[in-house]
């Protein structure tokens, strides 16, 4: 309010300012006039029949009903190691939990989903709606980051061959449209595997998505490990380290570290990225949207329905945010 | 001196994996030509499993799959679409059912494949999908070895082009269309139409274009264009569903022809039999009323009379129509006892107690004023 105050005293002074008048109300008032409208249609005109009447099929697909615990499941243990690993724990057996859930998040979730070993096998094309969004960018990221970190120390190496290989391949990459490899990946590697061979269409798009994220993780982590001084490399030398104890106690995770606020782009791009696959018809949370708009009944609710996945896609991507956020708190305060 | 020697090294690379000495890069270049002939080996073996296709039918490969892998729209009101309880309804959908019943004999084991029409032929010809059953327009390009080079099954709905205005407009046909902006999906034949009639009537026009068929509703009803055209069918279901539905009007006149039929890989006789006598099947079925409700009393009436070979050979009862298209003999009758006739499917799709209703029309068996025949199931 202070602030406010002495912001007009400030324009009360100069009289020359009665342009600056004019364009603040003029953008106030336009402001102000399509948030009273978006308010409007938020409140009296939206149906949000659409959203009701389809919650579940939003968030799960075509998931068979009767199953619906066993993604529930998996989000509830997501938001468990979410929430455990925000704070750092001084109980060792809460460490101890945090850390096994995070590694083994992702082969819980494929075993949660997939069925198998006493569960009901359900086959990947069935899995849909915010949860197979949820699947492929952990999935992808989890792929993509060895795989980028093994690229940006080949780039680093002074084998010609493995630097060759490693630099060809991310700037191979990164001069490719996502679209395109993503369209490679689901129409056209079917067309060189022999008749009968199939690969798994979410396998597909996993490997798609993270050979391409990989590049770009590469490039970060390759930010890193160049902020890192060589005289580090050379004392640890001095002290008799090996290569691989170089590698795995000085360089990484100090360029990791440094390369945090990067791979966090990395991660909410990949996950906004997913939404690319409802173009070549998977059913992730804005291909699974589309053809709930067919349906007569809710023809012409496209508004409500964007609306709402924009609101969900924005969550998440917060939570990504925030949660690489509080990661870097953590690992700076050992500095 | 120490210091010397290390700021010297600071522009040497970081690290390095493993450490071999400069005189052996010469044997990693020599690697290099290895790996070219690994790789050249690899790219011929890509090309001879390519060339299998030809040999292998896919109806074969359905069958032992016990599934069939169906292209849809998944967007199309009436067509195509996601119901409430998480399951796919519409003509197109039940077309892929019928075909399921066919050649695997249970109609629940389809994969539906949800498809953009940029992509669904690529779809097709990499075998992502065995059946293409997505609102597609039979036409010459579409058919021909030169072209897309697919097999059209016979087709499925006959449909044209409309052009949907407000009555407040004032537009009554093409003519005072003069000038102005319509909104049009992109990639259809739609588009082309438009184009052809604009410029043989030598009319101005600016399309807006846009990439499925939501959008360009929502274009429309946003009032970016004055008018919006699509298929007539697609017409009459956003024409239903609008709030004001009255104040809107399709115009009579009639853009092009299109017949939407489904489609298989071409040169692949055995599946494109299989699925162009699925479609006739059905509509055979309605020309001898046989019905998913009368379907058991058919057989036991065709079972009882010696005399009605028709019917007999029909419900594979006598003869071996089937085995000739490498399916069951009774598969007419396992489609009917699933997914009804034709008329049925079109009534429970499209017919007057469906949200979506258009009027038979063309639709209708060539004994009722249609166009749909069957040739003799013989």
């Amino acid at each position: 309010m202070r602030v406010y105050i002495r912001w007009l005293q400030n324009m009360k002074l100069k009289r020359s300012n009665i342009l600056n008048y004019i364009i603040t109300l003029l953008l106030a008032t336009l402001i102000v006039s399509i948030l009273v409208q978006f308010v409007n249609w938020f409140f009296l005109e939206a149906n949000w029949n659409v959203i009701s009447q389809n919650f579940p099929i939003f968030f799960l697909g075509l998931y068979p009903k009767d199953q619906y615990w066993r993604p529930l499941i998996w989000i509830i243990l997501i938001i468990l190691s979410l929430v455990l690993r925000i704070k750092k724990r001084s109980n060792k057996r809460v460490q101890k939990i945090s850390i096994f859930l995070s590694v083994l998040i992702i082969p819980l979730g494929i075993f949660l989903l997939g069925g198998g070993l006493g569960l009901t096998s359900i086959p990947s094309r069935e899995w849909g709606g915010l949860i197979l969004t949820l699947l492929l960018t952990l999935c992808s990221g989890v792929l993509a980051l060895p795989l980028g970190i093994i690229l940006a120390l080949g780039r680093h190496s002074n084998l010609y061959f493995i630097n060759r290989i490693s630099r060809l391949y991310i700037e191979f990459m990164r001069a490719l449209p996502l679209i395109a490899v993503l369209f490679f990946g689901q129409l056209l590697i079917p067309l060189f595997l022999p008749i009968g061979l199939e690969i798994n269409r979410f396998l597909r798009a996993v490997i798609a998505f993270s050979f391409f994220t990989s590049a770009y993780i590469a490039e970060d982590v390759r930010g890193g490990l160049q902020s890192i001084p060589p005289t580090q490399i050379e004392s640890a030398s001095a002290l008799g380290l090996s290569q691989r104890q170089i590698i795995q106690f000085v360089l990484l995770p100090q360029a990791l570290r440094t390369a945090i606020p990067s791979l966090t782009n990395q991660a909410v791009g990949l996950f906004q990225n997913t939404s690319l696959m409802a173009i070549l018809g998977l059913m992730e949370l804005l291909g699974i949207s589309r053809s709930i708009l067919a349906n007569p009944n809710f023809i012409g609710n496209y508004l409500e329905v964007y609306v709402f996945i924009a609101i969900i896609y924005w969550l998440i991507g917060t939570v990504i945010a925030l949660f690489a956020r509080n990661i870097e708190h953590q690992l700076n305060s050992f500095k | 001196m120490i210091n010397n020697v290390l700021q010297n090294k600071k522009n040497t690379p970081i690290t390095c994996i493993i450490t071999i000495p400069r005189r052996n890069i010469k044997q990693s270049i020599m690697s290099k030509k290895n790996l070219l002939t690994v790789l050249a080996i690899a790219l011929a073996c890509f090309g001879c499993s390519n060339q299998n296709h030809g040999t292998i039918s896919r109806l074969d490969i359905i069958q032992k799959r016990g599934e069939l892998k169906c292209g849809i729209s998944g967007k199309i009101p009436g067509f195509s679409y996601l119901q409430q309880n998480g399951k796919y309804q519409g003509i197109d959908v039940d077309i892929c059912k019928a075909i399921a019943a066919a050649i695997i004999g249970d109609p629940s084991k389809v994969q539906y494949r949800t498809l953009t029409a940029p992509e669904r032929f690529t779809a097709l010809r990499s075998g992502e999908i065995d059946v293409l059953s997505r609102n597609t327009t039979f036409n010459l390009s579409r058919d021909s070895i030169g072209g897309n080079g697919v097999t059209f099954a016979p087709t499925i709905f006959h449909d044209g082009q409309g052009i949907l205005v407000k009555k407040s407009s004032r537009i009554n046909s093409i003519k005072d269309l003069n000038n102005s902006t319509i909104c049009v999906g992109s990639g259809t034949t739609t588009e082309l139409n438009l184009n052809d009639i604009f410029q043989e009537r030598k009319l101005n026009y600016k399309p807006i274009k846009y990439q499925d068929l939501n959008q360009v509703v929502a274009g429309y009803r946003q009032g970016r264009c004055k008018a919006m055209t699509s298929d007539r069918s697609q017409l009459a279901a956003v024409k239903a569903n609008l709030p004001d539905r009255k104040n809107h009007k399709i115009l009579e006149e009639i853009l092009s022809k299109e017949p939407l039929a489904p489609a298989s890989i071409g040169g692949d006789q055995k599946l494109s039999d299989a699925v162009r006598w699925t479609i006739y099947a059905l509509i055979a079925a309605e020309e001898f009323n046989i019905t998913q409700n009368n379907i058991n009393i058919k057989i036991e009436l065709a079972k009882a009379d010696n005399t009605n070979t028709s019917l007999r050979r029909l419900l594979g009862i006598d003869g071996n129509l089937g085995s000739k298209l490498g399916l069951r003999n009774d598969f007419v009758a396992n489609i009917i006892r699933n997914t009804g006739n034709y008329g049925e499917i079109y009534n429970r799709n499209l017919g007057p107690k469906s949200s979506v209703t258009i009027p038979r029309g063309l639709n209708n068996l060539y004994t009722n004023g249609g166009l749909l025949i069957a040739p003799p199931l013989k």
